[in-house]
């Protein structure tokens, strides 16, 4: 069977790219342990109790070292808890969120932190904070007649 | 039904299955480039996206 010899160069480039990628992701899950970003917890909780479940029990911003923080954050309808957070220039900010009612989002603007607020999950990722300024925290998830009034501040001292 | 002639049983069919006209090989340079060309616009932005993603965190 006959090929032309620019789909050969194109099939070539294909099955390179194919294994190209499937490397990529295999040292990626099995050298370095990457799993997708949100890092899903074992964590039974029933979006019902969440309020009776630590850590969520207590939502707060914790320090845990110089300049590290743990942020136990509860989206709800329509707002987060706890809101109007404020941390030093330069703090790294572990965020565990999870949602008291429906699906919200958690997205700072002109950062990386943008993420789902899940009943009954936990979604974690940090961010180090560098800059000093006021940055939204805003919720990107449609989640009722509220949806485009739910937001807070993280204000960035420094 | 009529009998099957020679050269519809020959497996190669270089001469009869080759393209529905008599033209010389089809000319699948532009294709190739186009395809290639799109391939690059697709490369670029997403390493524009890449280094946005990583001057972020």
């Amino acid at each position: 069977m006959h090929i032309h010899r620019l789909e050969k160069i194109w099939l070539g480039i294909g099955i390179a790219m194919l294994f190209v990628f499937l490397i990529a992701i295999g040292i990626g899950a099995f050298a370095k342990g990457d799993h997708p970003p949100g890092h899903h917890e074992a964590i039974k909780l029933d979006p019902e109790k969440v309020y009776e479940t630590p850590p969520f029990d207590e939502p707060r911003l914790e320090q845990i070292g110089e300049n590290e923080y743990n942020a136990y954050i509860v989206a709800f309808i329509y707002g987060y808890n706890p809101g109007n957070i404020e941390i030093p220039v330069g703090a790294t900010v572990h965020f565990y969120v999870t949602s008291a009612d429906v699906v919200h989002g958690f997205a700072i603007p002109g950062t990386n932190v943008n993420l789902m607020a899940v009943p009954g999950e936990v979604n974690q990722l940090s961010h180090t904070f560098t800059e000093p300024a006021e940055y939204l925290l805003l919720c990107n998830e449609y989640c009722g007649i509220g949806h485009e009034f739910m937001a807070t501040t993280i204000t960035v001292k420094g | 039904m009529g009998t099957q002639h020679d050269r519809d049983l020959n497996p190669n069919q270089e001469h009869k299955g080759k393209k529905p006209h008599s033209h010389g090989e089809e000319k699948l340079n532009g294709t190739f480039v186009s395809v290639m060309l799109l391939g690059g616009f697709i490369l670029v932005t997403w390493l524009a996206i890449l280094f946005l993603y990583i001057d972020r965190a």
